[in-house]
């Protein structure tokens, strides 16, 4: 580790982060006290109100003693601890009491400024780049952190050698391991812009868009079927998930991302592939999907569009002000149906990719759709009489009481018939298909081969409409929107209009949409609003989403909270420099990536660590990251040389074996229908099914988000069950004995070789060539098989840290 | 990512414990880091585990622990319109046209208590002295799903944390080689495994399913056709590469805490095995559940492998009984009589054994037995042979963990269409369950999406502890 010159701090001008747990404290304080004890009503004399007031007390004395909460009289009456305890008959959520004692123990400071002056609510700060002078810096992004590490006194840890360079990064953009002859190259090339070369060829290959869609995907909660007891699939949820995929890979930017998904069909509405981006609001957990209550369904869906919108574009969690004024972050509850009055009149719709191709396809939808009514007749026509007779049959050697059962008329038949025919005893009476199909005359079988000939040929070639989910206005009137009390969204409260947070300069949307509208508009007004420089959480929440992709933590921690309770930027400085570059650059997501990925910070070795900051907050090292579940499986598909790089189409559905698919809702062969080409079933793991209501074990011990709701971050848990399912799993074993097929048809001493450079990227050492040559000989030895112990050889790199783990 | 060192080691054991990871830690104080680790409760708790029968489907209440004579009295009648004013169902189409339905099975008062027991459930009926009735649940879902999601997690919609998930995320485990929260089914629900889900709380904090078989957790036993010996090499290989790669990068504790996991999923490969191996039970303890018997022989064995999991100290088990993919409480909708003389008929006699079999063993004061679903169903006819679902009011019971038994709390009216008197939501019911079991439902909390969630949301005002322990 080397050090670098101490240079001069520069200011820190840490906005509102210092303001974070005085104003969290405050709202405590605001939201549960403040009726008894704010600005009108001062019960026992107190108020709590400002700092003075508290210091001043009422008629018991003083409720704060700042520095010790044990003697506050405020955190006693919170925590029960002495009477009066407060608030009356209930208490404050632990969290909350966590947050007066910390309040109180570190002075009991008031906010300096009012909440609206928060930090996130302004706009991102032209700030000069700190001019260090070292050959470390090599970009702006450098000397901002070297200006934090040397502010805490942490060394920046050295440049990672080629090999972890190209792993790390490819990994980062791609979500696959470099192949072996990649990373031989480029620890290779002596060019001086190889690492140069490496990032603009990773950024230009289409893997780029399978890796950071599957982000994206994560944060709009993708999943292709709608959840619940049915969950039913959302048909041509794909069609999004490509459009994803495909416009980070056209380098789509930004703010054209951000309204194609808000507004595509109001802002371009010649555009199909721009209305298409609109799917977003259809491929979430569909809330339309209780039983009888479309009144509730609908609240439900609105509340998904503005929870969603404002989480994912503005990194705010607004959901709470459905019920009432948010209590941290000031966001009134008026806010939050002004917005859902944007979204009032959204309704689901197709989007016709190609015009013609999709009215043909509803025009051949239709006949085909008269076509099965006739043929289902006929064939009920042919099978009745046979059914009537095997029944008649089978029903001759029956219980008097059974027989009468069923020779009655359905609507006739009493209680204790239905009983009897629906029950145990009936069903031995049923007549199969196949019980028919034997009894056929010949002639009759003839019959049936024919409509079968006509069936295949109605499905032959038959493919998804060329269409896409997407929202769209039921016209230029829009429903009201009621404020609806305490979020009983039975009861009707004010009547409000279409607008825009007041915490970020309000607005009002026009109501009355220009005569000529077939839209009512709104939700374009919003998407401008929000993809805009002028919003000042738009980019600085993107840029900080591709940050945290690069180093496992954002430069917020909280990637979709920039509230109050939101954690305060490490690098506010560092941050706004970024949103300010990201829209100066023309919102490109690739060159940001180019920018975060070309910095010393970035290419720093993951050996390291201070006890000075256990959580690297400052970046004094590369935090090493285990793979994603996406990765691992798509790894090993690579590793066994059987990944299939198709890309998009129609979600894949793998085969998985009873055992996996237990707890599955209804029948594996609904529920699971596995796709009839196995070429496919190796294919990168961003295009397989992801089910809402069921998780591959692979999925599901490795953290993958369960799409209900938007996930910003993935939790990255070391549990004994991921063990299990690399070590045992059904998929473990197929991919090493793919790899050891293969293995064997090299020459014996190249194949321990081999398996380290298709698992691993690179050549094993010496000592890792006696480990494995030990190996194959005691797995030989125990099982007499060449190719047994090669699978197990491969098994075992699998389940290595260094195959798990990026550095 | 970033967490302390001995956080992270004790992460490693997230799901079965940390038992291998001692020798790591020596001195560690590790109930502060690992998140299973047992932490004591915010009181005083009456039950250590609990055991959540769910009766999976929708049972008729009024066919088995709320008799209703007037309805009886009544069957075949119409009830006026006023009187189902606001009821939802599902298949009725319309209520104010259905007829009363009296039960077809006959009621008697069983224990000294003399509380009313259908004969669908007299062998439970034998045990209502242990037993407090609460006759007067109600919600708003009236679908399974939504209903499913609802008891279990405070809300319809699915991804929200459920009950055991909390339970554990409160409390811990007390076995370090088993999971905290075991869940058995009879395979495919009505809700999927969402009803299990940790929601938005960690991983670690998820229901694991038992299957059937020697080896109920997923991919626990070693691949066909690799033996024990091949297993141990492998292992053995992974490990010495893992301590040379953990050697170059000096000390990181995810990867110590990812050599250890391989040593606990190694040792698991056997304690788990031996937990649900009831070969050793007696025949008279086999018996008493119905092992043998051709109805009761499956649910017996959950209900013997529940309280084998209580002995090992596991935290909450929950079975779910029914399935909808064969035998199921929802064929009520149109075969009332067939569907609950088979459901009941599969659970009354392991549902009794488990109470005696507990209480003789001294565990039923620390066991929570609770007895519910996701609604009831109609006091009114579905067609000419069913009830429909009826979330408006409705039975479930509790026992053990300090339940005082042989009462009956709260009643629906003289049709059982709507709870009266106590009336209890899901938010009620699971914050007394909390509660039970030491924890306060406003203080267990989890912050996500800027705010501290509870599993009773802004409810559970009616926490009704006292009235079950008898206070």
């Amino acid at each position: 580790m080397w050090r670098i010159g101490f240079l001069a701090c520069f200011s820190t001008l840490l906005i509102g982060a210092d303001d974070a747990l005085p104003a969290r404290a405050v709202a405590v304080l605001q939201a549960n006290c403040s009726g008894c004890h704010g600005e009108s009503a001062a019960m026992s004399g107190l108020r709590l109100s400002s700092r003075d007031q508290a210091l001043k007390g009422g008629t018991r004395g003083p409720a704060i003693t700042p520095g010790d909460a044990k003697q506050s009289r405020l955190y006693l009456a919170v925590t029960h601890a002495a009477e009066p305890s407060m608030p009356p008959g209930k208490s404050l959520e632990t969290g909350d009491i966590e947050t007066i004692r910390q309040w109180i123990d570190s002075g009991a400071r008031w906010p300096a400024a009012k909440l609206s002056s928060w930090w996130s609510f302004q706009k991102p700060k032209r700030v000069a780049v700190p001019a260090l002078n070292v050959a470390w810096v090599r970009t702006p992004i450098d000397a901002f952190i070297l200006a934090k590490l040397n502010e805490k006194n942490l060394n920046a840890a050295p440049e990672a050698d080629r090999f972890t360079l190209i792993r790390r990064a490819t990994f980062d953009l791609h979500g696959l391991p470099p192949t072996a002859e990649e990373a031989r190259s480029f620890i290779g090339d002596s060019s001086p812009n190889a690492y140069e070369k490496l990032i603009d060829r990773l950024l230009a290959s289409p893997r780029y868009g399978e890796k950071w869609g599957r982000h994206w995907l994560d944060l709009v909660r993708y999943g292709d079927t709608a959840g619940f007891e049915q969950d039913p699939y959302i048909l041509e949820a794909w069609r999004y998930r490509d459009w994803v995929i495909n416009a980070l890979n056209s380098d789509k930017p930004y703010d054209r991302f951000v309204k194609e998904q808000i507004a595509g069909d109001e802002l371009f509405p010649d555009d199909a592939d721009a209305r298409s981006g609109t799917g977003m609001y259809c491929v979430g957990p569909n809330r339309d999907m209780l039983f009888k209550v479309e009144d509730q369904n609908r609240v439900e869906v609105l509340t998904d569009y503005v929870d969603t919108t404002s989480s994912v574009f503005l990194g705010l969690t607004v959901g709470c002000a459905r019920c009432h004024d948010h209590k941290f972050d000031p966001i009134p509850q008026r806010d939050y149906y002004r917005m859902r009055a944007i979204f009032e009149p959204a309704v689901k719709t197709r989007v016709f990719l190609e015009y013609n191709e999709a009215r043909g396809y509803d025009l051949a939808e239709n006949r085909r759709e008269i076509k099965l009514r006739q043929i289902a007749d006929e064939i009920t026509r042919i099978q009745s009489p046979y059914r009537k007779a095997l029944l008649d049959k089978k029903l001759a050697s029956a219980p008097a009481k059974l027989r009468e059962a069923f020779l009655t008329d359905g609507p006739k038949r009493t209680p204790e018939q239905v009983e009897l025919v629906s029950g145990a005893a009936g069903r031995a009476y049923r007549i199969g298909d196949d019980d028919i199909r034997a009894a056929l005359s010949q002639a009759d079988t003839e019959r049936l081969h024919a409509i079968e000939k006509r069936l295949v040929s109605m499905f032959a070639g038959y493919k998804p409409p060329p269409m896409s989910p997407g929202i769209t206005d039921i016209g230029p009137e829009s429903p009201h929107t009621y404020i609806a009390p305490r979020g009983n969204w039975q009861m009707r409260g004010d009547l409000v209009g279409p607008g825009f947070l007041s915490v970020l300069g309000g607005g009002d949307v026009p109501v009355e949409p220009p005569p000529d509208a077939v839209t009512t508009l709104r939700r374009k007004a919003l998407a401008e609003w929000i993809a805009t420089p002028d919003n000042p959480l738009t980019a600085r929440v993107m840029v900080n989403r591709v940050w945290q992709g690069h180093f496992g933590r954002g430069l917020v921690g909280t990637p979709s909270d920039y509230g109050v309770r939101g954690e305060a930027p490490s690098h506010p400085e560092l941050l706004d420099w970024l949103a300010n570059e990201f829209v100066a650059q023309g919102w490109s997501l690739k060159k940001l990536h180019r920018t975060i990925m070309l910095s010393s910070v970035y290419r720093q070795s993951s050996v390291g660590g201070s006890k000075q900051d256990p959580q690297n907050l400052y970046l004094s090292h590369y935090n090493r990251r285990r793979l994603q579940s996406e990765e691992i499986r798509d790894s090993m598909l690579a590793g066994a040389g059987a990944l299939n790089m198709k890309m998009g189409g129609i979600p894949v559905v793998p085969p998985l074996d009873d055992n996996e698919l237990y707890g599955i809702i209804g029948d594996p062969s609904d529920a699971w229908v596995v796709t009839s080409d196995k070429t496919e079933h190796t294919r990168r793991s961003v295009y397989l099914i992801s089910r809402r209501a069921f998780r591959s074990p692979m999925q599901e011990v490795f953290d993958s988000p369960d799409g209900n709701a938007p996930c910003p971050r993935r939790e990255s848990s070391t549990i004994a069950p991921q063990s299990l399912t690399l070590l045992n799993g059904r998929f473990t074993i197929e991919q090493s004995k793919l790899l050891a097929d293969a293995l064997l048809k090299k020459p014996a001493p190249e194949r321990i070789a081999h398996a380290w450079r298709q698992v691993l990227s690179r050549p094993p050492s010496d000592l890792e060539t006696g480990a494995a040559t030990d190996l194959l000989a005691a797995q030989a030895k125990i099982t007499g098989s060449e190719p047994a112990a090669l699978a197990e050889l491969v098994r075992g790199l699998f389940n290595l840290n260094e195959f798990l783990y990026v550095d | 990512m970033h967490r302390t060192r001995r956080e992270i080691l004790l992460n490693a054991g997230r799901g079965f414990g940390a038992m291998a990871l001692t020798s790591l830690l020596q001195g560690a104080s590790a109930e502060h880091v690992n998140p299973l680790a047992p932490k004591p409760p915010h009181q005083a708790a009456y039950a250590k585990s609990v055991i959540y029968l769910f009766m999976h489907g929708g049972t008729s209440h009024v066919d088995t622990f709320d008799p209703k004579p007037e309805l009886t009295r009544r069957s075949g009648q119409a009830i006026s319109a006023e009187q189902v004013k606001g009821l939802k169902t599902s298949f009725i189409h319309d209520p104010s046209k259905a007829v009363l339905r009296g039960s077809p099975w006959k009621f008697q008062p069983y224990g000294k208590s003399g509380i009313e027991v259908s004969e669908l459930y007299h062998n439970v009926g034998e045990r209502i002295d242990d037993i407090a009735v609460i006759r007067s649940c109600f919600g708003d879902a009236f679908d399974h799903a939504p209903a499913i999601y609802l008891r279990n997690s405070g809300s319809q919609l699915p991804g929200r944390p459920c009950l055991g998930s909390w339970a554990i995320y409160g409390l811990g485990s007390e076995n370090e080689n088993l999971p905290a929260f075991v869940v058995m089914s009879d395979g495919s629900t009505k809700s999927g495994p969402q009803a299990y889900s940790a929601g938005f709380l960690p991983t670690v904090y998820q229901g694991t399913v038992f299957r059937g078989g020697a080896n109920p957790i997923l991919n626990l036993a070693t691949p066909s056709g690799v033996s024990t010996e091949q297993q141990k090499q492998t292992l053995s290989f992974i490990d010495r590469l893992d301590r040379e790669h953990l050697a170059a990068r000096g000390e990181d504790s995810t990867l110590e805490a990812r050599i250890a996991s391989y040593e606990l999923a190694y040792k698991m490969q056997s304690s788990a095995p031996e937990a649900v191996d009831i070969t050793k039970e007696t025949d008279a303890t086999k018996a008493l559940y119905g092992i043998g018997e051709t109805r009761t022989d499956d649910f017996g064995r959950k209900c013997l492998l529940a309280r084998r999991l209580v002995e090992r100290g596991v935290r909450f088990i929950q079975i779910y009984a029914g399935t909808n993919t064969g035998d199921d409480w929802d064929n009520a909708h149109t075969d009332l009589i067939g569907s609950h003389n088979l459901m009941c008929g599969k659970t009354d006699k392991p549902i009794a054994a488990l109470l005696t079999d507990l209480k003789g063993r001294g565990l039923l004061e620390s066991t929570l037995v609770i007895w519910g679903g996701e609604f009831g169903r109609t006091p009114l006819s579905q067609g000419q042979n069913g009830r429909d679902h009826h979330p408006y009011g409705f039975s479930m019971w509790m026992a053990g963990g300090g339940v005082k038994g042989g009462q009956v709390i709260g009643s629906t009216d003289e049709f059982g269409l709507r709870a009266v008197e106590n009336a209890f939501d899901a938010h009620d019911v699971n914050a007394t369950i909390l509660r039970l079991m030491g924890m306060d439902h406003l203080k267990l909390t989890h912050l996500y999406q800027g705010r501290e969630q509870r599993l009773t949301d802004v409810h559970g005002e009616h926490e009704f502890t006292k009235k079950l322990i008898g206070s």
